[in-house]
This record gives C-alpha cells, structure tokens and sequence, in this order.
C-alpha cells in the first residue's frame, strides 16, 4: 500500500509562504515607524485625533455592517440560483445589475433612505454583494462534474444539497468575493460620505482638504492602511492559506 | 431461462442524445441493449467517444435517455470516480460518512461504519487526513470505502485504475474482488485495459464510438480465483483482444 503524501504542501510552499509573510509585516512596520517619526516630529500637530478616531470608527463600523448584509445577502442568492434549475436564466440579468455604476445610483438610496447611516451602509451593500455573488455562482456553476455527481449519487439531492454541497464548494469563493467586496466597499463607503458630508473618513478627508490640514488626511490614511493591512494578515491571509491547502486538486 | 427479476439493470434500446452549437441533434448512445445478472461483475471495453461516461449517468438516474426502456432492479447505487471526486473540505472518514449523513445516521453510527470500510480498504490510519494530503491510490480507496459505505446493490466503477501506477492498481484489483466476493454486490466497471477487464470480469460489453452501440457481449471462461500469470489467463487474454480488435475494426 502506498503512504505517500502526494498533495501536501511541500517545504519549499511552506518556505515562501514563511517569506511573503515577513516581507508583508516588514513593510507595515515600516510605515508605522514613520508614522511615530513624523508624529514625534510635530508633523501631525494640527491633527485633532478624537476626530479622526472617531471618523476612522464610523467608516469602518458601516463597512463591517455593510459586508455582513452583502454577505449574507451575495451568498444566499447564488446558493439559491447555483442550486436552482432555473438558474441559468438569472446569470445576464445579474451581469447587466452589476455592470451599473453604484455611484450612479447614490440619489437613488439618498431618495429612499435620505442623508443616513442607513443610506450609506445600503449603498455599500449594493457594491460589496456582487464579487461574492459572482465569485460563489462561478464556484457552484464551474465544479467538477464528477464532483457533481457524487454529491447527487450519495443522496445530496433537493434542499440539502445546499448546506452539505454547494456550501462548502462555494467556501474558497466567499474568501475571495469577500475581500474583492471589502476593497470595493471602502470605496462606496469613504465616497459617499464624500458626497454626503455624513460624519466619516471620507467626510474627514473632505474637511481636512477644505481647512488645509492635510496632515490629517495623511494621518488618517496611514491609519486605514494599518487596518487593512491588519486584517489581511490576520484574517484573510490565514483563511486563504488554509482553503488553498485544503482545497488544492 | 432468465427473467428481469434475476437481472440488476436490464436496457433495451436506449438512445441518447445532445444537441450541438447548431442546435443539430447528435445520437451519442444508439440502441444500447443488456443486461446486468444479480451479484455479476461486467466490464465496458470502447474507445473515446463510445458514450461510457453518458451511459453511466444514464444507469444512475442523473441524465435521461431519448428513448428506450430501463428497468433498475436496485435500490442503492454507488459511484466510484476515475477523478475519485472526494469532497475536499471533509477528511477521509467524513467523505466515508458522506452518504449515511445524507440518510440521516448518527454521527456514532455512521462514524463506526466509515471507520469499519477504512479498515476494509487499508486507510484505517489516515481516517483524519484530508484529500488533498492523500496519493491517487489513497483517494481512490477512500472514494471505494465511500461506495461500500452505503452497502450499495450496483457499484458503477468509472475508469478506477487509470489514474494509479501499476502497483496500486494491481492492490486496488485484488481488494476489490474480495470486495465483491464478500459483498455480492452487482459490478459495472468501465476500463481501458483488455487484461484488467478479463481478469476481473464475468462478461465484457465491447462498445464502439460515434454512435455509441454495443458491438458484442464476450463471456470470460475463466475460473475464479483467476491466475493472471497461468497460461490459459494469457491464451484468453490473446483470443478476447484480437475478438476485440476485429470487432472495433
């Protein structure tokens, strides 16, 4: 009988991973060191932190709400459409959706919901739902036949085969919607409080630039730089690592 | 005389067909007309094109045919893949598990049974490793112990051995005919290899392509346990390949 382990990472994939990662956290904490520089230096003296921390807070708690709905949201629909036989007829109707430029539509939201939290957050759904939509359709429609079969054969039929089959299938899929979504929703986001003057980074930045403290802004995009990096690393980054090993052909 | 209550899978005519980029209808399986006797091991034998895939799926349920009757003689079929078609997110006991969970087993019940078909196929030891840390012939045990989990009355095997070296599949053969001897269970493999289809079978379907037809049944007289290294293994093995030679001519 044959032990080997065929398909396991091997050291050189565990050598690189070990490298990308320092070199990822090398660069971070060089931008923080010279962020501690310039804030020892007096660069970033006319920067009012409450404020930015609290602009910094708002942006990102609607971005979390935002890709929680979208999430929830993105995945059900392409379950249901990937698990329906009446699927393929939804396919040019999403692309034609998505193909809308959301900011397009932000007098739509701010028609329905007004100058809001709630405007905003939807509006950012409405850009965060696509790239997981896609991305879990595209899983569910692209798996293997075989792979197909075997989950029917072996009585993954009618509602179950959605939490047993096409769940998991889609689970590497929601990784990478997922973080295309989150990138896109910073920019829904920070662009409609932009436009919407709602309290947020994106107001913050508009303000800092109208007042001439432009200090403040870079502050505050150091400070958005360190969140995304930080949750890269220690959220997406682990969870792809770990769906590449498991899911490798 | 032999009636269809004494056959697991009788078809008479069937005919498949698909529609071409033209919307053309083109016969991929024409008049296919056998019979499966209970507890029989039979090979399918045809080039690429002869619609072995298609007629398999048909047997299952997961594709209709366009015309012609089948009469299905068994209530658990089971699958094994040439791509083992495991299911990357769960282990190998899991993938085992896979077909009692869908019928609702306890997880200690249906756990005792995938560890007790491990331990069947030699990969009691590896119960927690996943596919992707698995070699060919490991996956391909697993995905054996995932049909006989389910204590299936018709085991369709697609092409099992072609994806192994010769020294796994000669351990994955000899494992399977005990298999089959201690199960009783009704056998439809296809194969490639002559040698492989007579050592194993009770009768080979030869297939030939574009339409897929069956072109002859051969009857293997051999006795069973079959010597593979006896000299009137090798006579048969001559007579049968240059009847299938002249036959896919």
């Amino acid at each position: 009988m044959v032990h080997s382990l065929a398909h396991a990472p091997t050291p050189a994939w565990h050598r690189i991973h070990a490298v990308r990662h320092k070199r990822a956290w090398l660069i971070m904490t060089g931008v923080v060191v010279i962020a501690a520089i310039l804030i020892a230096l007096g660069f970033f003296g006319m920067v009012t932190w409450g404020v930015l921390g609290s602009a910094i807070f708002h942006t990102t708690y609607r971005l979390v709400l935002a890709y929680f709905i979208a999430l929830a949201l993105g995945v059900t629909i392409a379950l249901l459409v990937g698990w329906s036989p009446l699927g393929d007829y939804f396919f040019p109707v999403f692309d034609v959706l998505q193909n809308l430029p959301s900011f397009a539509l932000i007098p739509l939201f701010i028609y329905f919901l007004g100058y809001t939290n709630q405007m905003i957050i939807f509006f950012a759904v409405s850009s965060i739902v696509w790239p997981i939509l896609f991305a879990v359709l595209t899983a569910i429609k692209s798996a293997h036949n075989d792979l197909n079969d075997a989950a029917t054969i072996f009585g993954a039929r009618g509602w179950k085969r959605i939490p047993f089959y096409l769940t998991p299938l889609s689970y590497p899929a929601i990784l990478t919607g997922s973080i295309v979504g989150i990138a896109i929703g910073w920019e829904s986001v920070i662009g409609a409080e932009i436009i919407t003057d709602i309290a947020g980074f994106g107001a913050f930045i508009k303000g800092a630039d109208v007042t001439g403290i432009s200090q403040g802004a870079i502050a505050g995009m150091i400070a958005i730089l360190v969140i995304v990096f930080v949750v890269n690393r220690l959220v997406w980054a682990p969870l792809l690592a770990e769906s590449a090993k498991r899911y490798a052909e | 005389m032999t009636h269809d209550h004494d056959m697991t899978l009788v078809l008479s005519r069937v005919t498949a067909r698909f529609a071409d980029e033209k919307k053309n209808s083109i016969p991929t399986l024409k008049d296919i007309s056998f019979s499966l006797p209970k507890g029989s091991f039979v090979s399918i034998i045809g080039p690429s094109g002869a619609g072995k895939s298609t007629l398999m799926r048909i047997i299952l349920g997961l594709m209709q045919p366009s015309s012609g009757e089948i009469i299905r003689n068994f209530k658990r079929p089971a699958m094994v893949f040439q791509n083992y078609a495991l299911f990357p997110w769960l282990s190998a006991l899991d993938n085992v598990a896979f077909g009692l969970r869908m019928d609702g087993a306890g997880r200690h019940e249906r756990e005792r049974v995938a560890r007790e078909k491990l331990r069947e196929v030699g990969l009691a030891h590896l119960e927690n490793r996943f596919p992707a840390a698995l070699s060919g012939g490991q996956r391909q045990r697993v995905g054996l112990a995932r049909a006989l989990a389910i204590s299936p009355d018709l085991l369709i095997m697609d092409e099992p051995f072609s994806n192994l070296d010769t020294i796994t599949s000669e351990a994955l053969k000899s494992d399977l005919l005990k298999i089959w001897r201690s199960y009783g269970m009704t056998i439809l493999m296809v194969n490639h290899l002559i040698p492989d289809a007579i050592e194993l079978s009770d009768q080979i379907l030869v297939m030939g392509a574009h339409p897929g037809r069956i072109e002859k049944v051969l009857s293997v007289d051999l006795t069973r346990p079959r010597d593979t290294r006896a000299a009137t293994f090798f006579k048969q093995v001559d007579i049968l390949t240059e009847d299938i030679r002249r036959t896919l001519e």
